[in-house]
């Protein structure tokens, strides 16, 4: 009798454990571009430090340093980073949670691009916003990497820069592309 | 009249000719180099444990500066637009140096030391360091 409640125990533990059991990819350089159509000029920015998480449960994060962002114009660099912008002295960083809703249709086992929307939080200046973003996983012999897009409105992040609206767009694109490890 | 003329105009050119290098020259073609720079000189594991203990504080002390450090190569590898990647030691379970060099270094070897020089940009679980050169090895 004990011996049976025994196995039983240990069985749904280890079920459990195989339900739960989830595999994490990750990488420390992922990269996050961001672009924005201007009637001047296009701005556009990349980071390549970008620490970025999958798992094959579909739990997606990533989390970036503003003072990463590097641009070909440094004097755009330097507006981009102050105080009416990204404050990034007060906010250094900026991050996502969220899942990818449609887990069910990737299998990560099987070499391919799955279509993939996800739904999560982002977090810029300190202000957490509900954002959706589309995007694709690849598998390709046993590596897995992830895009996702993410169309934003300055606004909703308590950027107020003067310009936002006239020469500078009100929405902006920011892509992450990440090759996991 | 004709003399304040010529003037004007000369006073216009130079102006057009400032604002062309100051705001589209300079900013694209003089970028900041921190091998220019006097780094904050610091240990991996002395800037891993500043962060590690009181974030805010550490980004007073570092964030956006030149930080010169020295460490034990723990990895080097690529990032995914081929940039060499070097992870230093900072004597914290989770937390180490991750710096991305300017340009691709080949012969770092795991284990031993080494100086690199580079802009500090924060903490995430690394301490993370940018546009980094090598200054001894």
């Amino acid at each position: 009798m004990l011996k049976k409640s025994l196995l039983i125990g240990l069985l749904s533990v280890a079920a459990f454990i195989s339900a739960t059991a989830q595999k994490v990819y990750s990488t420390k350089t992922a990269s996050v571009k961001f672009y924005s159509k201007t009637p001047a000029e296009d701005i556009e920015a990349t980071n390549s430090q970008v620490d970025s998480k999958l798992t094959d449960k579909g739990q997606m994060r990533f989390n970036l340093l503003i003072k990463g962002f590097r641009f070909d114009n440094e004097l755009m660099q330097d507006h981009f980073n102050s105080k009416d912008w990204m404050d990034s002295d007060t906010y250094p960083k900026a991050g996502f949670v969220g899942t990818i809703t449609n887990i069910a249709n990737i299998n990560f086992a099987k070499d391919g691009t799955y279509p993939a929307t996800v739904s999560g939080v982002l977090t810029i200046r300190g202000i957490a916003q509900k954002m959706q973003a589309t995007g694709s996983v690849v598998v390709a012999k046993g590596k897995i990497s992830s895009k996702s897009v993410f169309k934003l409105k300055v606004k909703d992040f308590g950027i107020k820069g003067k310009d936002i609206g006239t020469s500078i767009a009100n929405e902006l694109e920011i892509t992450v592309i990440s090759k996991y490890d | 009249m004709k003399k304040m003329i010529i003037a004007g105009v000369a006073l216009a050119v130079v102006a057009a000719i400032g604002v062309w290098f100051f705001v589209f020259y300079k900013p694209t073609h003089f970028k900041r180099d921190v091998a220019d720079e006097k780094g904050i000189v610091v240990a991996a594991t002395a800037i891993v444990n500043a962060y590690v203990s009181n974030e805010a504080e550490a980004n007073k002390q570092f964030l956006n500066k030149a930080v010169e450090v020295t460490g034990e190569v723990m990895d080097v590898k690529k990032d995914q637009e081929g940039k060499t990647t070097v992870a230093l030691k900072g004597g914290d379970a989770f937390s180490n140096v991750f710096c991305t060099l300017k340009e691709t270094a080949t012969n770092i070897q795991g284990g031993t030391q080494i100086t690199i020089k580079g802009v500090c940009t924060g903490f995430l679980s690394d301490v993370v360091i940018s546009d980094a050169v090598i200054v001894a090895k």
